[in-house]
């Protein structure tokens, strides 16, 4: 087993285990392609994700990777070798499927073994190799159980151990937490990352969960129908979002309108009536600014720290640790999320000033 | 008659009075409840036991003597003949299953998961001549297989043979060609879902696990289909097992088949304990190579499949190419054996010649004339219409009733009573007929028209019977709920909600059975008595020198199976429509 390694971006080219050279793919049928000059490299015991909304081309990349979709044009390169026509079951990768497809009528055992069956590994090798992989899931007892005797988080551990037990290069998933409810998805985070570290196998994960992509990945690239809309770590896309759909997809902002005026020699931003000089551009006009809730303040009309627009309270949800606010003001709703404090409530129909953090505002002009 | 001897072996309170309210509320039952256990103590365990029972009696100077021993089985157990005929019965059977599953299944596989356009129409085609005339197949495979048939006349006027061989029809062989091709289409039907239930992320795991094509096949995709292919296999011998007109068309003597033998025990040698005795030893060794079979294939663990259908990606490479090409040619091959000699039936009916053979002698439409002016034809159509429409009417709502009772009143043991109301349908043809002839004669019910609307709706009530439970049980049961919610009756819930979710399937059952009931031959023949219907007036032809009429007969009969067919899987289509 090779030492973890957690590099956040390769340097060249000998660095990377898997390399995608602008793929195209278009599905026969299909008016749209569902992957456009798709690149990026994954690096040794890298933890890679590809995140986007359903249909964003996630998931014919990792059918692309694990072999079951050819490219229309371009290359996958594995330790620098194309691997283009290399059979699915002649390439070095493993995948978690979404279904988890483990096998019906075969035992937890045969299950996670069956990769070693078909490639001719002695029984005794076997049954070793494959206690392991299920120790490392904590499932040893569930050996002999069938999957449908299983619940959904154990046949996902079953799915993982299957995938691991040959230990290969490079490890495929595919939503692997999607059909898992919140608290084992959180658990489940925590068992991926650990033992992605431990293997140092390079991990390709695929979600639409940006809080699971964040939290996980050294490095994310945010797909958007079928092309890369922003490739970087994951505090990269949080507080330097590269477009519109980045910065809503990415946390959860506020997306409002601001109009540059012309004083002088540089254009200021004026935002909902309120003059915003720590915004400044070369020129005039329309534009649109992405927020992030935690970056909007809340004050009573009484208080007068700083300026900012009015509005009403529209409604209130209590998140444990914060609230979250959803203010009027004008046509505009703007969300503020505020540290839940014992003493502090906000009813609705109140009247608050909107104070707003510019320092992490992203500008975005067509 | 020997009705009343045969009412001896069994004790009167079996069944006592008939199904009236008080008596069935005394019992906690429901009205529904209670015709459906008429039902069954009536049309399947009364009858069934009448065979056991029977079995153990004799016959003296033709009528039944209440005088209970093992004669018939020691006679049995001695009697080398009868070895020797059961033994090859199951192995003309077997052989003809094997054959017919080495077809089937590849074909299923490649309806199922390789196909990818007019998938419905390629199902269709293969399981249409279930629908077709059994004695317009066996026929079809004498005018192949004869002395003067095509093959022989192929081959003779080819220079491969001198003189037409005897070889093809009469012997062994023949049987099991009929037989196979008799079992394709059932094997076919039941693998096709199991090929089509494996989701496609299994088979990719597989791959993806470093398993080869042929790995996948051995580990994956047999332990998964495996059981289906035996379920195909049974049903298939079962079919062919109880077949007893069959062997008797292509057999000739070495063909010869227990059905033959039990038939005519109940037939012309009339010593009914002695075929009784045969045709349980018959079920008996059924049983067991069935469940031998069924042990060998055995199915484990619970398909989780929570993805659809999804068919192979088109073929990439070169290698692939020339295998899609090998199973397209495959595929094309297996139609034209099944439908080469139902086109020689059509041929030979537009042929202006009384004989059977090539060179057609020219277009001629004489046969389907001739047909309008036979009497005798004439009053065989109608009598099989009048039996068909009581059958039909008769099972549609008795067996639509007893879905919904068996779905609805949470009867404990609705399984039990479900698979026993099946029975008849797993029941060998032959055995079927002469346990409906015991039943019908202790009721009283002389041969003729009411006998057999009550054997052929013994197996046409449970096709309609599963169909619509079938049908229940896909939809989403909270849509009773919503409805009698919503404020509505029971009845307004059924007329409003049930019905029009059912219907297709109720129509289907309705069609299907009228093509059972127009075609059946095993049952009918045992409980017609003189008022034949049109399949028994044509073996009769047959049995009796032939006229091509008959080519006719079997065109007519089969061109209004297919219509009625094609509409049954039009209507029901909808079905699925409000399925979870």
């Amino acid at each position: 087993m090779t030492a973890a390694v957690r590099l956040p971006a390769p340097a060249q080219e000998a660095a990377s285990v898997l390399a995608l050279e602008s793929i195209d793919k278009t599905y026969e049928g299909a008016d749209k392609p569902a992957l456009d000059r798709v690149s990026f490299q994954v690096a040794p015991g890298e933890f890679f994700s590809l995140l986007g909304p359903s249909g964003s081309g996630k998931t014919t990349i990792l059918r692309m990777i694990a072999g079951f979709e050819t490219p229309d044009r371009g290359r996958v390169l594995m330790d620098g070798h194309s691997v283009n026509h290399v059979p699915p079951n002649r390439r070095d990768v493993r995948t978690v499927f979404q279904s988890y497809a483990l096998f019906p009528h075969l035992t937890v055992r045969d299950n996670v073994q069956y990769s070693l069956k078909v490639g001719g590994t002695p029984r005794a090798e076997r049954d070793r190799l494959s206690a392991d992989a299920l120790a490392m899931v904590d499932m040893s007892p569930y050996a002999d159980r069938l999957p449908h005797q299983l619940s959904g988080g154990q046949r996902q551990r079953i799915a993982l151990a299957r995938a691991i037990v040959c230990r290969p290069r490079i490890l495929l998933l595919d939503e692997p937490l999607g059909a898992l409810d919140l608290r084992l998805r959180q658990q489940m985070q925590h068992t991926l990352v650990a033992l992605q570290k431990e293997l140092g196998i390079a991990f390709v994960y695929v979600t639409h969960d940006q809080s699971e992509a964040l939290s996980m990945s050294n490095r994310v690239a945010i797909m958007r129908n079928g092309r890369i809309a922003q490739l970087g770590t994951p505090q990269d896309l949080y507080f330097a979002p590269a477009s519109e759909f980045v910065a809503g997809f990415v946390g959860r902002s506020n997306l409002i309108p601001l109009q540059f005026v012309k004083t002088g020699g540089i254009a200021i931003a004026d935002v909902l009536g309120v003059p915003a000089p720590e915004l400044t551009d070369s020129r005039e006009g329309a534009a649109r600014m992405a927020l992030r809730f935690e970056a909007v303040r809340l004050e009573t009309l009484s208080e007068q720290t700083a300026p900012g627009p009015t509005g009403v309270i529209e409604d209130v949800l209590f998140l444990g640790t914060n609230f979250e606010v959803n203010v009027r003001c004008g046509d505009l709703n703007i969300i503020a999320s505020v540290p839940a404090t014992k003493d502090q409530h906000f009813a609705v129909g109140q009247k608050v000033r909107v104070v707003l953090d510019l320092s992490h505002a992203r500008i975005f002009r067509d | 008659m020997p009705a009343s001897s045969v009412t001896e072996t069994l004790p009167a309170s079996a069944l006592g009075s008939p199904a009236h309210p008080a008596w069935l509320s005394r019992l906690g039952l429901k009205p529904s409840t209670g015709i459906l256990l008429l039902w069954l103590v009536l049309i399947v365990l009364v009858p069934n036991l009448l065979l056991i029972g029977t079995s153990f009696l004799k016959t003296k100077s033709g009528f039944l003597a209440f005088d209970p021993s093992f004669d018939n089985y020691l006679r049995l157990w001695k009697s080398t003949g009868f070895w020797v005929l059961l033994e090859r019965t199951l192995r003309l059977s077997f052989l003809s299953c094997v054959a017919g599953a080495l077809v089937a299944y590849p074909l299923a596989f490649y309806v199922g998961r390789v196909v990818r356009r007019h998938k419905p129409f390629l199902v269709l085609l293969i399981v249409l001549p279930l629908w077709i005339s059994l004695l317009m197949r066996v026929f079809a495979w004498r005018l192949i297989l004869g002395q003067s048939g095509v093959l022989n006349n192929f081959l003779v006027s080819s220079g491969l043979l001198d003189k037409p061989s005897e070889a093809f029809l009469y012997t062994s062989s023949s049987v099991i060609l009929v037989f196979a091709y008799i079992s394709i289409p059932f094997i076919f039907i039941s693998t096709l879902s199991a090929f089509e239930k494996i989701p496609q992320s299994l088979l990719e795991a597989s791959k993806d696990s470093g398993a080869s094509a042929f790995q996948t096949f051995r580990f994956v995709v047999w332990p998964l289909t495996r059981r289906s292919l035996a379920i195909g296999f049974s049903l298939a011998f079962l079919v062919t097992v109880g077949d007893y007109v069959t062997p008797a068309m292509v057999g000739g003597v070495d063909g010869t088949t227990i059905g033959v033998l039990i038939a005519s025990q109940f037939g012309m040698a009339n010593n009914w304990p002695y075929g009784a005795a045969v045709a349980i030893v018959l079920i008996l060794s059924v049983g067991s190579v069935l469940a031998v079979v069924l042990v060998l294939c055995p199915s484990r663990g619970i398909l989780l499949g929570d993805e659809g259908v999804r068919v192979m990606a088109p073929p990439q490479t070169p290698g692939a190419r020339v295998g899609a090409l090998f199973s397209g040619v495959g595929f094309t091959a297996a139609i034209l054996f099944l439908y080469a000699p139902l086109a020689l039936i059509f041929l030979f009916s537009l042929n202006d010649s009384t004989l059977q053979t090539f060179p057609m002698q020219g277009f001629s439409t004489r046969w389907y004339s001739e047909l309008v002016q036979n009497e005798g034809l004439l009053t065989a159509a109608r009598r099989s219409l009048v039996v068909a429409f009581f059958v039909v009417t008769f099972s549609t709502v008795v067996g639509t009733g007893f879905a919904l009772a068996l779905h609805y009143s949470r009867l404990s043991c609705s399984r039990l009573v479900e698979v026993a109301l099946a029975l008849p349908l797993a029941t060998p043809g032959v055995v079927l007929g002469v346990v409906m002839v015991l039943g019908t004669e202790w009721l009283s019910i002389p041969s003729g028209l009411v006998r057999t609307v009550i054997g052929q709706s013994s197996f046409v009530m449970p096709v309609t019977l599963m169909l619509v439970l079938a049908r229940l049980r896909r939809l989403d049961p909270t849509l009773v709920e919503a409805s009698l919610d919503a404020g509505a009756t029971r009845l307004q819930t059924f007329a409003y909600v049930l019905l029009p979710l059912i219907r297709g399937s109720i129509t289907g059952g309705a069609l299907l059975g009228l093509t059972l009931s127009a075609d059946d031959v095993m049952v009918t023949l045992f409980l017609a008595g003189p008022s034949q219907t049109l399949p028994i007036w044509v073996l009769n032809q047959m049995r009796f020198g032939f006229t091509p009429t008959v080519n006719a007969v079997f065109v007519v009969l089969a061109v209004a199976c297919v219509l009625l067919v094609l509409v049954a899987t039009r209507t029901s289509k909808p079905s699925s429509i409000g399925a979870r």
